[in-house]
């Protein structure tokens, strides 16, 4: 009786021996093995952001709502000049184009580009009596590259808006060209058609072209902006998510045969 | 006089547009408030009459006002009452009604002969349904057949494919497609909460003060809960959000940070910051010792990929000392090397979550849940919270976001999944008494056994074991992965496939009958949102044709099979009993759920709902009347020690991941234009225009080393699929150098051909957001 104790331990000690090699063996080894013959998961370096950021996603995110509003305690000035569509498409050759500088400027202005102590942000002009458009694109500062001043007007220093102001200085008679210039043949395009959408009440869709024009609100933001294309409510800041470019091709939509079978794979 | 209301309507419509105008010189001007002036105005004397509804498309569940006239939908707002969106919805949502007038929608039974579909009367097709179901059963046994739904079946839909297959059939080869967005989400519930679905709700935006997405390119995929959180970081200084992604997005440039991580790298991640607060002493101890236990499980737990793959955890208990043994794995530097976030960030990220002062919301969607350890991960990022203390608080808050209207109403919350009843699981005793005699059934109908989860079913229905499958609202022959695999399953001989749908897909292709269904709101239905919030929406418009709800589908079959006793409703009343009989499923404080009464009235209900009163924190002794105050300031009831449960999960590789073979990365995802598989989207002018095919993204260098020019074709290959598609550099996102996105949404474009079909051995998820690809340049 005292022998058979230890007696049956061993039996179980040696079977389960026994039975764990076989596990071990048919179990575990083929496992290891294979684990053994995967490749190491490779190493991985330092992730860093994109250097160029894609600016038809990053841009709109750029100016935020109170970078271009009127600060909460200041009341927008209702006697500032308001910006008019008609005045927006008289400084563009064509839609899209770089509008050309409508004001006077200082020679320091003209020597040295200063126009983004203006532009960068917005704000109101004495100057002006009316509020500073905000640039959509202020990391480029070579801004007379793409706007053309008036010749006649750099040095001068004037501030003014109005062509007739401006034409006058020299004609008597502001409708005749100036003589030094070619009468030119052309007719800008079409104005993009405001107020599209699918759907009464829809979101509008973005009528014009994107580029160097994605930061939204320095146009549609802020008491700079043109009343009729301006934003009801820049506190969403996300305008994207409900604004997409307008449709270009007036009725192409995606149908498909009932039975795929056959078509194209 | 219609003509008269239509004009009307345009001129208080600019009206209250040159109002908006005004007002908007002054910062701050509410939204909603100007659209309830505007509404105000149009609804007197105007022919539009406006029914409020939850959007058709995402998770988020926006309240949209629907706009009707002549029995045509023909604008929509967003529902200022609703307290998901506040009056604002997204591009989707503006142009979700014209998805129901796609030129080509479903409007006749079609059944196919020879070869060829043919059109047939609907009760016609409903009987050879029920004919071939019930020899299908005969022949081959109960577990031949099965049913494949979705996350945009509606409740009733849902429950009525329950009560059918499980209570009457017999069979639990029940399942839908939130098993492929959501079923790593459910299990983290489940194995850190013991119960499904977020501690808190929306409201936590408005008072978070820092946000860290993970994985979740929200201002495309949740457009609405985005902007929710830019207007808060507008309002308040002190709020920062991070981005804590694969791939540089949107989402990316508007938080404050971006932070790119190595594919798969989250779990480090996410051990490596507690690995912080541990260290740093940040542990909310009081929290800790009265609320959290420590869990384990298995580790060797594979990736699913043989066709006779099982799994089952084995649970063990843990303590605090060897958690914090398990976390020495996990320096922020060990993390680095693993994930290429540097060390420094994983602290700052540690700091964050770890500062008492600050209060935290993480967000999450497929990113977390698309991932062979995607409850893994779950259970981390829970872990982060639980240490911190930092849950089921306003603003401190885990959140699980969802991809479809009701992959939580109905998916989850009625359980159409194989393993699930509409309240338990099948193999709880007690669960299947409660269904049996809900339903009325002998409690032997209800199978104890479950059977397929939806990759398994699909194999199921390759091998033969299923001859005949019924498919509603959804498209797997778009959305599976390894598709070529599944379709050719699917088009095997002997099989015979049953379709439910709005419009012809690469699903239907493959159909032997295919029946019209009502969409949205062409029949009265429920929702379920990722806040718990259940959303009413009431009959507003004629369906097309001979279109039918899929709920009134499965009973015409039903009945056709002798289970007409199940059913015994009418067509007018039918959701009225529908919800009484499922709501007494969840009739207890946990889950309580608003009558229909109320839900008719108000902009969606939030569950539990008790006394009049939506839980919008769980598991809260203050909030939550499921939560016994007597266990201090937290009660996590779902489990049986009362205590939310911290996991300790190893980061572990995926299964494929580049070689020289296949040098890259391949995730796919969304955009913001398009839902789900396109089949309602591209039928959306708009939206189609926006973003027309698919496409891959790649970064500059990759393609500049390659040779391979923005807008040319590539070849992508896979050991699964190969596929030509346009490049595109620098687009709508930027993947880092290594990784390739594409979009899924394009029927002609199917990346899931490329894509491979591991799983989360728990869940039963795939992973759509890794495998090794090549990329070749063309000619």
């Amino acid at each position: 009786m005292a022998r058979s104790a230890p007696l049956l331990l061993r039996v179980v000690a040696i079977g389960g021996a026994v039975f764990l090699m076989v596990v071990v063996t048919l179990v575990v080894a083929p496992q290891l093995r294979e684990t053994r013959e995967r490749a190491e998961f490779p190493p991985v370096g330092p992730l860093a952001p994109p250097a160029t950021p894609i600016a038809a996603e990053s841009r709109p995110y750029r100016l935020r709502p109170a970078d271009v509003a009127v600060a909460p305690d200041v009341e927008a000035r209702t006697e500032a000049q308001p910006r008019t569509l008609e005045v927006h498409r008289s400084l563009r050759a064509y839609p899209g184009a770089p509008p050309r500088i409508p004001h006077g400027l200082t020679e320091e202005e003209f020597r040295y580009g200063l126009c983004n102590s203006c532009h960068a942000r917005g704000g109101f002009a004495p100057r002006f009596g009316a509020y500073a458009p905000v640039t959509p694109h202020p990391e480029l500062t070579g801004c007379l590259q793409c706007h053309a001043p008036d010749a006649m007007t750099v040095g001068m220093g004037i501030p003014t808006l109005t062509q007739d102001v401006i034409c006058g200085q020299c004609h008597v008679d502001p409708d005749e060209p100036p003589p030094s210039l070619v009468a030119l043949d052309w007719t800008p395009q079409d104005w993009p058609q405001l107020g599209g959408r699918a759907m009464e009440g829809g979101p509008l869709w973005i009528p014009h072209g994107l580029q160097l024009r994605e930061d939204c609100l320095a146009c549609h933001g802020g008491p700079s902006a043109i009343p009729a294309i301006r934003t009801t409510h820049p506190e969403r800041v996300d305008c994207r998510s409900c604004h997409v470019p307008a449709p270009d091709v007036a009725d192409e939509v995606f149908e498909r045969p009932l039975d795929g079978r056959g078509g194209e794979g | 006089m219609s003509s008269l209301g239509r004009r009307e309507f345009v001129r208080r419509m600019a009206m209250a547009s040159a109002a908006g105008a005004a007002a908007s010189l002054v910062p701050g001007v509410a939204f909603g408030e100007e659209v309830q002036r505007l509404l105000d105005g149009v609804e007197v004397g105007s022919d539009v009459v406006w029914r409020r509804t939850p959007c058709r498309f995402c998770g988020v569940g926006c309240g949209l006002l629907v706009g009707i006239e002549d029995g045509r939908a023909v604008a929509v707002r967003g529902d200022p009452d609703s307290p998901v969106n506040r009056g604002l919805a997204c591009v989707k949502g503006y142009h979700s009604v014209q998805a129901l007038y796609g030129r080509d929608r479903l409007t006749r039974a079609m059944v196919r002969r020879d070869g060829q579909l043919v059109e047939v009367p609907i009760q016609d097709a409903l009987d050879l349904v029920a004919q071939r179901l019930r020899d299908t059963m005969e022949e081959h046994g109960k577990d031949s057949v099965a049913l494949y739904g979705s996350g945009q079946w509606t409740i009733p839909d849902g429950y009525v494919a329950s009560k059918f297959f499980k209570g009457g059939l017999g069979t639990n080869n029940l399942e839908a497609n939130a098993r492929l967005c959501m079923s790593s989400a459910v299990t983290g519930f489940m194995t850190t909460f013991g119960m499904d679905e977020p501690p808190g709700c929306y409201e936590d935006i408005d008072h978070a003060d820092v946000f860290v997405l993970w994985g979740n390119n929200m201002a495309e995929m949740h457009p609405v809960l985005f902007s929710r959180m830019l207007e808060q970081r507008e309002r308040r200084p002190n709020v920062r959000i991070i981005d804590l992604a694969t791939r540089t997005t949107r989402t990316s440039y508007a938080a404050d940070r971006s932070i790119l991580f190595a594919p798969q790298a989250d779990l480090a991640i996410a051990n490596a910051i507690c690995h912080e607060i541990v260290r740093r002493g940040w542990v909310d101890r009081t929290f800790v010792g009265d609320h959290v236990a420590f869990k384990r499980g298995r580790t060797d737990i594979g990736y699913g990929l043989e066709d006779d793959f099982s799994f089952t955890d084995q649970r063990a208990d843990a303590n605090w000392d060897e958690y914090v043994e398990f976390l020495d794995d996990y320096t922020p530097e060990r993390a680095s090397e693993i994930s290429g976030v540097s060390a420094a960030d994983i602290r700052w990220l540690a700091s964050l979550y770890g500062d008492p002062s600050r209060r935290v919301t993480s967000f999450w969607c497929m990113g977390l849940n698309q991932h062979t350890r995607g409850t893994w991960v779950n259970n981390l990022v829970y872990n982060i919270h639980l240490l911190t203390g930092k849950v089921a608080t306003p603003g401190n808050s885990p959140f699980s976001l969802t991809g479809q209207p009701s992959a939580c109403g109905t998916v989850r919350e009625v359980g159409t999944l194989t393993n699930r009843l509409p309240y338990g699981t099948v193999t709880s005793e007690s669960a299947r008494e409660k269904a049996a005699e809900i339903w009325g059934v002998p409690v032997e109908n209800i199978d104890p056994e479950p059977t397929h989860h939806t990759v398994s079913m699909f194999r199921a229905l390759d091998s033969g074991e299923i001859r005949f499958m019924w498919i509603q609202a959804t498209n797997p022959m778009v959305t599976m992965p390894d598709l070529n695999r599944y379709r050719e399953g699917a088009e095997r001989e002997g099989r015979f496939i049953v379709v439910s749908d709005v419009y012809p897909t690469p699903t239907t292709d493959v159909a032997d009958v295919i029946l019209p269904s009502a969409m949205w709101i062409e029949r009265e239905g429920l929702f379920g949102n990722s806040e718990r919030r259940t959303q009413h929406f009431a009959r507003m418009l004629e369906p097309p044709g001979e279109a039918m709800s899929d709920a009134w589908q499965l009973m015409e079959v039903a009945r056709r099979l002798g289970l007409g006793d199940l059913f015994p409703w009418s067509e007018e009343e039918h959701i009225d009993r529908i919800w009484e009989e499922y709501s007494r499923f969840h009739d207890a404080p946990d889950h309580r759920m608003a009558s229909l009464e109320e839900l008719r009235e108000r902009p969606g209900v939030i569950w539990p709902y008790v006394d009049g009163e939506e839980t919008r924190w769980r598991y809260n002794t203050q909030t939550d009347p499921a939560a016994d105050p007597g266990r201090g300031r937290f009660d996590f009831y779902g489990n049986p020690d009362h205590r939310a449960w911290i996991w300790l999960r190893p980061y572990e590789p995926p299964p494929e991941w580049p070689d020289e073979e296949y040098p890259f990365w391949l995730n796919t995802g969304r955009v913001l234009e398009h839902w789900h598989s396109g089949s309602m989207t591209r039928r959306i002018p708009t939206l189609h225009r926006a973003v027309p095919r698919a496409y891959v993204e790649i970064h500059r260098e990759d393609a500049q080393a390659m040779g391979i020019a923005n807008g040319e074709a590539v070849r992508l290959v896979t050991r699964r699929g190969s596929m030509e598609i346009p490049a595109r550099i620098d687009h709508r996102g930027q993947p880092p150098r290594g990784q390739v996105f594409v979009p899924f949404f394009d029927e002609t474009l199917l990346v899931n051909e490329l894509t491979l079909d591991a799983y989360c051995p728990i869940s039963g998820q795939p992973d759509y957001k890794k495998c090794a690809v090549r990329v070749e340049r063309l000619g």
